[in-house]
């Protein structure tokens, strides 16, 4: 035998005598899968869905889509864009709205900044509008402000407050200590330390979160005419309920494609913000 | 008097740069257009809203004397189980569909260029498509209740949570890839040993989150006849009672921060 097949056999010797570690078990993992597929097994089974008319759903969906393709109108087109840059002007004021209320609320809602009781209770007022979506302000608001844009716009600024200034509160306590210290040392009152401590480092930041919710706003001002309150929704939901498949069909491309494009360019837009100017 | 030295000028602030004077230009020009009353403006005037806010009105006058007791009527009840039905299926669904793809919307996991491109079109409209507009469409495609809203919920969720994870995987460790490669794992099972326990746990989380988004989504799919708590809501303002309308939205509300609350703690775990 020689030298190297002795060192073979040894080897595999050894492999065969080895013990696979047992794999560590995970109960946390067990417990939320057990969770998920009881709630999905429970919910499926008792949930009042005609499920007998799923099979035909792709066929008719399929079916729609062809219609819409095969009716496309370009005498459609400016009426779709017309009624999309409503929904673009909405989302973008209902987001200056929430910009503007934000701003402070998020500052009071900031641990460094803030007292403790002053923290909870705008955080508290911060999570009520961040929990109901826009169509319900927008059907609270339509019989304020008549239908049109301007409840959706209203409606816009109110639902994103929440979330801006969650965001924006969240941003602010993650700021760098030093430039405070520094303001402090100089003898800085506190709207001065705030001003030329905090401000310029989570400016960036948070603008580039306004533009993040910009883009969010598009897809929710793009149904809020669904229920009356402006823009391009009114012109979806009636050529649905129609069946001016055509008409449909333009509506859906334009939200599609102007949705797709402002994200691009807003994306492009943040990314710079966040960079600076040197990369 | 003056403390200031001589030979210490103070520096120039630095003029703003092309960027962001051109963009904050362009910026005001689009509010300016948005908001002025004409063709294609809003006539956005906060006159106007102060004025909506201050007279009396319908829905504020509901909400002084919110009807809680409209929680425990049946109508309120069953539309609440509905909505979680609803959000439970349409999540799960949406999520499980979507692992599949986000290994495939990723430069990493894509079998090829063309691939990879057609699959990152496809998840860009999908996810341009907001989620009342899905039911929109499959109302008309399967009638109206809780079919419609289910639907609308997984192709919602399955944009969503696609999208995320997509972006995940682009960002994990490559050092596990290289070494499946390195031994002579396929390209499944690369994926299956390399790339996907890296970025489950990411996906638990995202599904969670997504599941949060349709349970408030959820809240407004019946405006389109897509049945859950939407519906509910919508009956009682066509009856002009906003009292039991608010009741419902306050009750509506508990249910989301207390969603809220349980999926932050298992994320929490999870990340």
């Amino acid at each position: 035998m020689t030298g190297a097949q002795q060192t073979r056999r040894a080897a595999d010797e050894r492999l065969r005598r080895a013990v696979r570690p047992e794999k560590p078990f995970n109960w946390f993992r067990l417990v939320v899968t057990v969770a998920v597929v009881a709630g999905f097994l429970l919910a499926t089974s008792t949930v009042d869905a005609h499920w007998g008319r799923l099979p035909e759903a792709p066929a008719q969906l399929w079916n729609i889509l062809g219609l819409m393709i095969g009716e496309l109108a370009l005498a459609d087109l400016p009426d779709a864009l017309a009624s999309m840059w409503e929904s673009v002007a909405i989302a973008w004021l209902g987001t200056m709205i929430a910009a503007v209320l934000s701003f402070p609320l998020a500052f009071l809602a900031a641990r460094n900044i803030a007292g403790p009781g002053t923290v909870v209770v705008t955080r508290q007022l911060l999570n009520i509008p961040r929990a109901i979506p826009e169509i319900i302000f927008a059907v609270a608001l339509i019989p304020i402000f008549g239908l049109g844009p301007l409840a959706g716009t209203v409606a816009i600024g109110l639902s994103s407050t929440g979330t801006i200034g969650k965001l924006s509160a969240e941003i602010i306590e993650g700021c760098e200590r030093g430039p405070i210290e520094a303001a402090d040392a100089a003898g800085a009152s506190k709207p001065q330390r705030v001003r030329w401590a905090v401000i310029p480092q989570v400016m960036p930041e948070i603008v580039a979160f306004w533009l993040y919710r910009f883009e969010i706003n598009i897809r929710a001002s793009a149904v809020l005419g669904v229920v009356g309150a402006g823009g391009i929704g009114t012109m979806l939901q009636q050529s649905i309920e129609f069946r001016q498949w055509g008409q449909a069909g333009m509506a859906l491309i334009v939200v599609i494609v102007v949705t797709i494009v402002i994200d691009a360019a807003s994306g492009a837009i943040r990314r710079r913000i966040i960079r600076g100017p040197s990369s | 008097m003056s403390s200031r030295q001589p030979g210490l000028t103070r520096p120039r602030r630095p003029r703003p740069s092309p960027f962001a004077a051109a963009g904050l230009v362009g910026l005001a020009a689009v509010t300016v257009l948005a908001g002025a009353d004409w063709e294609y403006g809003i006539g956005f005037s906060l006159v106007e809203i102060w004025d909506g806010l201050t007279r009396a009105n319908a829905p504020m006058r509901g909400l002084a004397d919110i009807d809680l007791g409209t929680l425990l009527g049946s109508r309120a009840r069953s539309g609440f189980l509905e909505t979680l039905q609803m959000a439970v299926v349409g999540t799960v669904t949406g999520a499980t569909a979507a692992l599949p793809l986000a290994l495939l919307n990723s430069r990493l996991g894509a079998p090829n260029r063309a691939g990879y491109v057609a699959v990152k079109l496809f998840n860009n409209i999908i996810r341009a498509v907001p989620d009342l507009l899905w039911a929109l469409l499959f109302v008309a495609a399967v009638g109206v209740g809780v079919l419609p809203g289910i639907l609308a919920l997984f192709f919602f969720s399955l944009g969503v949570v696609t999208k995320l994870t997509s972006d995940t995987i682009d960002g994990i460790d490559h050092g596990p890839v290289e070494a499946a490669r390195a031994g002579g794992a396929s390209h499944p099972q690369m994926l299956r040993y390399a790339v996907l326990p890296q970025v489950l746990p990411a996906y638990t989380a995202f599904s969670m989150y997504c599941f949060e988004l349709n349970l408030r989504a959820s809240a407004v799919l019946g405006f389109v006849g897509a049945g859950g708590i939407g519906a509910v809501i919508d009956f009682y303002r066509g009856q002009g009672q906003w009292d039991r309308v608010w009741g419902v939205v306050a009750g509506f509300l508990v249910v989301v921060i207390i969603v809220e609350r349980i999926s932050a703690l298992v994320r929490r775990r999870l990340l």
